[in-house]
């Protein structure tokens, strides 16, 4: 079938509402008699809870209740463990440690919850917030993961040995007989630092507890509403079926929003029912900083093993995971970091061991990226060493080791975070590689632009780095698609949306399968109550996995419409047509039964349903993979620098990206940009400072750097479509994609523009003021 | 609320073309006071401390930002919210655009740039990329990297001539 | 963050000592102290209004003199807390006497903070520490002078 509307250029569904105020987000939702939650705070990142009065907090006009852990009695107790470590791997170490709704007696990270003050407003709750008085000893902060580790260190749970909460091991091959093979051997330790996720939403909770429906609405800015509604359940003592869970436009995610079970997710809810009032908490921007999860911190020590002419022949990379205070997400990251490390290079020899570590900061989960950043950060750093060391063009070794097209599917042989074999599946890495330095013209560059440039004084740089994102996995989702009376189409599918287009992307999906236009496809994404099967957004995984959902749900709807027709209309079904929201006759376009007529013909109010059929026109499907899909890209630019005050303007920036099938390029190019704005926070503008006191410094939009319109540089995106073979779509995800390179471009870029000068990047994020200290040391 | 009601505020304010009459504390920000008060919930807030643009609203036809305001600030002026820029089967040209050039993704900072694009393209109807850049330097926006913003200000400002 | 300081005071060390050890001339030469009261000879608490940025808000807090050497030197530990933040501080004072009946301070200590005050104040904590410490000191001065007249 030749394809209408996947691949087009659509503008999208969801617009109209956005761009005209009427979307609505969870802090739109207003409920009669609601009450508003404040959040009193840990200061300390590490301290003891001595005392809580919260006595004139309770007495103060418009508070209704004020709780505390003591006051939630046998309701209190951590939250669920989200992703278990892997069951295949031998000498798992996994120390499970997780959040809790309000502090009981000591403070792990600064920001943690000590009270929760219920008012009739928020102004008054933060007011009454501010009367509970608290008496905290504070005890020494774990800041430095390599610290933490080192024998005498103070502990983050006291009942450990240490702050280890997890150790793996990977390897595929032999390192060390490579490393016997090796003419060069690269050895560096490379530290990565933490960022926010930053999404323009702040997170929020409303509950609202029907006591005589005994059913629980929950409105949530939730990546996850699945899981969070069968965790509400479990914790709450309530049927799955009465709990509702309402993900609806949702102000970006980014990661931090995934089913982590925050203690005012866990709260929120309980409080509503046990004060029988709807209940709204919204995070303020301060507290997303110091109660919303964050990513990034790892220290490598890395060695790379090559023969002369820059073949690698192994890897070796040990490193430390920084998860913060608890460590509910599991090996997610790390195991993300180990499956990237090795890039889209066929290496054969490869070992790997990562720590997580206990530390007093915020949580880590998830965010856009995921471990990859940091695993491509680490292997094109070391890329870049080895052909320095070696006197190769930094583009002809990669060249020299991208894994050739005809070795596909290529199995790694360690696992994914999903704990699924890492098979990255399809691709043509040299031909997107190739791509990307046409289009930015890599060989006149260093030949005669750069040196031309150079020479009027100008500090211009390259970079160019391929990079893979394994995406997609399971371990399902589903969707049910419904031709509607009206000749519409309803679909509804789990996951939840942050902006992704999903109203758009998955609509092109259904039209082109059931024959309607774009707009007519409704779909409804994030309400339990719609759709209650599935996991939730993260991983690159919305266009992968419920994308095939849908597609699988809509092919099996066109059959039932064919079946139906076929009898209507008295036409054989190959003689039948399905387009423009009608089945026609091929050859006689006047005999024809729009899906309106058809719909109600499937559901008829008299005579009977055959046995063996379903009433409707309507199906649902999932789809689980047994691994995900891993496309590949690769970006490149060209940055100026002003060596005195290492201001950095982007010049050009180049993006090819493969990630199968592209459903949608306007989307598709949206999404890439987003990352790479975000990549390029991550290489120079943003970085989470603490203080050794675990108290972090730049708390604020005005202090915490998000790139700007001004400092982005257009980006070109090309495409290259190889489609993976796992899923009949044929596409792999590209969510995350355009964040991960950018950090390791950019190092690559810089230390090119400033090739004069005797000094190397082993750390990200930078910032000017940290690379003029490592240009003038 | 007796502990602050010696402390309230009459206050008449006309918004997308309305007048309001309505009684406030004096604490209460121009933010909350659309979004809470009058149900305008299209103004989005998003960093509450005037950085990151998402409650940019028009008062008198400039931009301000309502996170920064208090509501008896507005007293006597007329505020425009992106409610009152164009609807949702009669699109202002500005949303037009944004639809047509892909200018938002999750849609949160989207309603303070477009109060903001539409001051300035009355103010400068023909500007260059540069001058839009620095126009929506003042919004922050984390899904788009802008690019697609400022082609969506740009075709804009060619159907607006 | 380090605080690190000197200043010369127009009179002698002993009266200078003198009134480094008042808690009512304290009292007067901290910007924004509303009470001080002796616990003993050698602790202090009391309640000041610091503005930062953004913030202003009362710290209430102690202060123990320890490791004296009249009229030459001690140590000083700070300790505070209040609805934006947390202070806790460890600094020491010596003063050594010049010509002209003129005593020079020298003073350096490490200060923690933490709160909204260190999330937010950060940038703008240094300056305003300076400034605190540098008006007090100009006050408690002046008072020298004017004993000394």
């Amino acid at each position: 079938m030749e394809k209408k509307l996947i691949g087009k250029r659509i503008p999208r569904n969801e617009d109209p509402r956005l761009l005209t105020g009427q979307a609505q987000f969870v802090d739109d939702v207003n409920l009669p008699g609601m009450l508003h939650a404040a959040f009193l705070r840990s200061e300390y990142a590490h301290a003891r809870l001595v005392s809580l009065d919260v006595s004139k907090a309770r007495q103060h006009p418009g508070v209704v209740a004020v709780y505390t852990a003591e006051d939630m009695g046998k309701d209190w107790f951590p939250g669920p463990p989200l992703v278990s470590p892997p069951p295949t791997v031998e000498d798992v170490v996994f120390h499970s440690r997780r959040q809790v709704p309000l502090v009981k007696d000591k403070i792990r990270h600064a920001g943690e919850a000590v009270a929760v003050v219920i008012a009739e407003n928020r102004y008054i709750a933060e007011d009454a917030a501010e009367l509970i008085e608290v008496e905290y000893e504070s005890l020494p902060v774990i800041m430095n993961i390599e610290k933490a580790l080192e024998a005498d260190s103070p502990l983050v749970h006291d009942d450990l040995d240490s702050n280890l909460a997890a150790q793996l091991s990977q390897k595929k091959g032999d390192y060390e007989a490579a490393l016997k093979e090796a003419d060069v051997v690269i050895r560096r330790r490379i530290v990565i630092e933490r960022g926010a996720a930053a999404a323009m939403e702040n997170r929020g909770v409303i509950a609202q507890w029907d006591a005589k429906g005994e059913a629980l609405t929950v409105w949530d800015t939730t990546q996850a509403p699945i899981p969070i509604r069968n965790g509400l359940a479990a914790r709450l003592g309530l049927s799955e079926s009465q709990v509702r869970v309402i993900a609806p436009y949702i102000g970006g995610g980014f990661g931090p929003k995934i089913m982590m079970f925050y203690p005012e997710e866990m709260l929120i809810p309980w409080l509503a029912m046990k004060l029988n009032r709807p209940i709204k908490w919204i995070e303020d921007r301060r507290e997303n900083f110091y109660a919303t999860t964050q990513e990034r911190g790892q220290v490598h020590d890395v060695e790379i093993a090559l023969t002369r002419d820059g073949k690698v022949l192994g890897l070796k990379d040990n490193f430390l995971h920084d998860t913060g205070a608890y460590d509910p997400y599991g090996l997610t990251i790390p195991i993300n970091t180990q499956c990237h490390v090795m890039g889209g290079y066929d290496i054969k020899n490869f070992t790997s061991e990562f720590k997580v570590v206990f530390t007093n900061k915020i949580i880590v989960t998830p965010v856009r990226g995921a471990g990859r950043p940091q695993g491509i950060f680490i292997i094109e750093r070391m890329m870049d060493f080895a052909a320095k060391e070696l006197g190769i063009d930094p583009v002809e070794i990669r060249k020299r080791n991208l894994i050739q097209p005809n070795a596909f599917p290529y199995e790694h042989g360690i696992i994914d975070q999903a704990f699924a074999p890492l098979i990255l599946d399809s691709g043509n890495y040299p031909a997107v590689l190739q791509k990307t330095l046409d289009a930015i013209g890599y060989e006149k560059f260093i030949k005669e632009e750069q040196p031309r440039l150079r020479k009027e004084g100008k500090y211009v740089g390259i970079g160019v780095v391929p990079f893979i994102e394994t995406t997609g996995i399971g371990p399902y989702e589903g969707a049910r698609v419904t031709v509607e009376a009206s000749g519409k189409v309803n679909v509804a599918t789990g996951i939840g949306t942050q902006g992704q287009g999903h109203f758009t992307s998955f609509a092109q999906i259904v039209a082109e399968q059931i024959g309607v236009k774009v707009t007519d496809v409704r779909i409804v994404t994030g309400d339990t109550s719609e759709f209650h099967w599935g996991t939730g957004t993260f991983a690159s995984r919305g266009a992968v996995v419920a994308g095939s959902a849908i597609h699988a749900a809509s092919s099996m709807v066109r059959k039932k419409i064919f079946t139906l027709a076929s009898k209507i209309l008295e036409t054989p079904e190959e003689e039948l047509e399905l387009e423009d929201g009608a089945v026609r006759v091929a050859d006689m376009p006047q005999r024809f039964i729009s899906l309106g007529e058809l719909a109600l013909l499937a559901n008829p109010l008299r005579g009977a349903v055959e046995p063996g059929t379903e009433p409707g026109l309507e199906s649902t499907a999932y789809y689980g993979p047994r691994y995900g899909p891993t496309a590949f890209g690769a970006h490149a630019m060209i940055l100026e620098l002003d060596p005195d005050t290492m201001m950095v303007k982007v010049r050009r920036y180049v993006v090819t990206e493969d990630c199968g099938t592209v459903l949608n390029p306007l989307i598709l190019e949206g999404q890439v940009h987003g990352g790479v704005s975000m990549g390029l926070g991550n290489s120079y503008y943003e970085q989470l400072h603490y203080d050794e006191n675990g108290q972090l410094l730049n708390a604020s939009f005005a202090d915490y750097l998000l790139v700007g319109a001004t400092e982005m540089p257009n980006i070109e995106v090309h495409h290259v479509e190889t489609l993976s073979p796992l899923n009949e779509l044929g596409v792999k995800g590209a969510g995350e994609a355009g964040a991960i390179p950018v950090p390791a471009v950019f190092a690559q870029a810089v230390e090119n523009a400033l090739s004069d000068r005797e000094f190397e990047i082993n750390e990200m994020p930078l910032s000017p003021n940290r690379l003029f200290e490592l240009v003038k040391s | 609320m007796e502990s602050t009601a010696q402390n309230l505020f009459e206050l008449a304010v006309t918004v997308n073309g309305t007048r309001y009459e309505r009684t406030v504390e004096p604490r209460m920000l121009l933010s909350d006071f659309l979004r809470h008060e009058l149900d305008l919930t299209g103004t989005h807030v998003g960093c509450e401390h005037g950085v990151c643009g998402a409650c940019s609203v028009l008062m008198d036809g400039r931009p301000v930002r309502s996170c920064l305001m208090f509501a008896v600030q507005a007293n006597g002026h007329e505020i425009t919210t992106v409610e009152g820029l164009g609807t949702i089967d009669n699109l202002h040209p500005v949303q037009k655009s944004f639809q047509e050039a892909h200018g938002l993704q999750c849609g949160f900072c989207t309603p303070g740039i477009l109060t903001t694009v539409v001051a300035f393209l009355e103010e400068n109807p023909d500007p260059s990329e540069e001058e839009i850049r620095e126009a929506i330097s003042g919004n922050l926006c984390r899904c788009t990297g802008y690019q697609h913003i400022v082609d969506a200000v740009q075709l804009a400002a060619e159907k607006m001539k | 963050m380090k605080i690190e300081g000197e200043y010369t005071f127009d009179g002698p060390r002993e009266a200078v000592w003198k009134l480094v050890r008042d808690p009512e001339v304290l009292m007067k030469c901290l910007p924004g102290t509303q009470t001080v009261n002796q616990v003993s000879d050698t602790e202090f608490t009391g309640e000041i209004t610091v503005r930062i940025g953004p913030f202003s808000g009362a710290f209430a807090g102690r202060v123990i003199v320890s490791d004296e050497v009249p009229p030459q030197s001690c140590t000083l530990t700070v300790e505070g807390t209040g609805k934006i933040g947390f202070l806790k501080g460890v600094g020491s004072i010596a003063m050594t006497e010049l010509e002209d009946q003129k005593t020079l301070m020298k003073y350096t200590g490490e200060a923690q903070i933490g709160g909204k005050v260190a999330s937010v104040g950060q940038r703008l904590f240094d300056s305003v520490s300076k400034s605190m410490v540098k008006q007090g000191l100009d006050t408690l001065n002046e008072i020298l002078k004017s004993n000394n007249a």
